[in-house]
């Protein structure tokens, strides 16, 4: 098991948002697993922020917009997911999602699910790979505003 | 050799990949902005062979090279 994760590069991108019906699939995919007692998932939802120029001119974002590097994320991808299952050794399964295309406010974009026969690592696992995915992965976000005018995404 | 553009260096640019000669990072930098003009006050990073470096990297032209704007994943 472990020698197949090792080096096996999975494309998480999907085309357009993803759907609720697509992560309850997910989950039932996993009842076969009887050793997994716990899951933790993430999901991230394009918010619609606002962008105020004065007080009268307020904008709100109404989607957003993805593209990434591909190759280089796919790569930085498998070196954190191989980095955590070093970390958390009794992590069953980890997978990881993310939009491309455009994304309207509301829609979901973003999915990190990990399982685990405890929460604990479950739960430790999803919060870093989030971090370390918003941090590292060359992924870029044009947000479309109210007014069809557009300003880019930068995370914090 | 070509280089990669992505985001709002794209935008700016007008185009996702350009034609450079160089033989460093740092040359590689006043070229793109040759194109981008404002690339200096743009936050910007270079990856090469998709891992990100710092000026002193030489480069050869056979690497693949992207120039990346902040990231705005998840």
């Amino acid at each position: 098991m472990s020698q197949e994760r090792k080096h096996k590069v999975k494309d998480i991108f999907v085309e357009g948002p993803i759907a609720p019906e697509f992560i309850a699939t997910s989950i039932a995919k996993h009842a076969t697993r009887t050793d997994i007692g716990a899951h933790e998932i993430f999901l991230g939802q394009v918010r619609a922020d606002e962008h105020r120029s004065s007080n009268i001119d307020v904008r709100t974002v109404t989607a957003i917009e993805y593209t990434a590097y591909r190759d280089m994320a796919l790569e930085r991808m498998t070196a954190i997911r191989e980095e955590a299952f070093t970390k958390w050794p009794s992590m069953t399964c980890l997978h990881v999602h993310h939009s491309l295309g455009t994304i309207k406010a509301g829609e979901l974009c973003f999915m990190v699910f990990a399982s685990a026969p405890h929460r604990a690592a479950a739960r430790e696992a999803v919060a870093w790979v989030v971090d370390r995915i918003k941090a590292e992965l060359p992924i870029f976000g044009k947000e479309v505003l109210s007014d069809a005018t557009h300003v880019w995404k930068k995370n914090a | 050799m070509e280089v990669l553009l992505f985001g709002l260096l794209a935008e700016k640019a007008g185009c996702d990949r350009i034609e450079v000669q160089v033989t460093s990072v740092a040359q590689l930098r006043r070229s793109v902005a040759e194109r981008i003009p404002d690339l200096s006050r743009l936050e910007h990073v270079i990856a090469v062979d998709r891992v990100i470096v710092q000026d002193d990297r030489p480069l050869t032209g056979r690497e693949e090279i992207a120039v990346l704007p902040p990231f705005a994943g998840g």
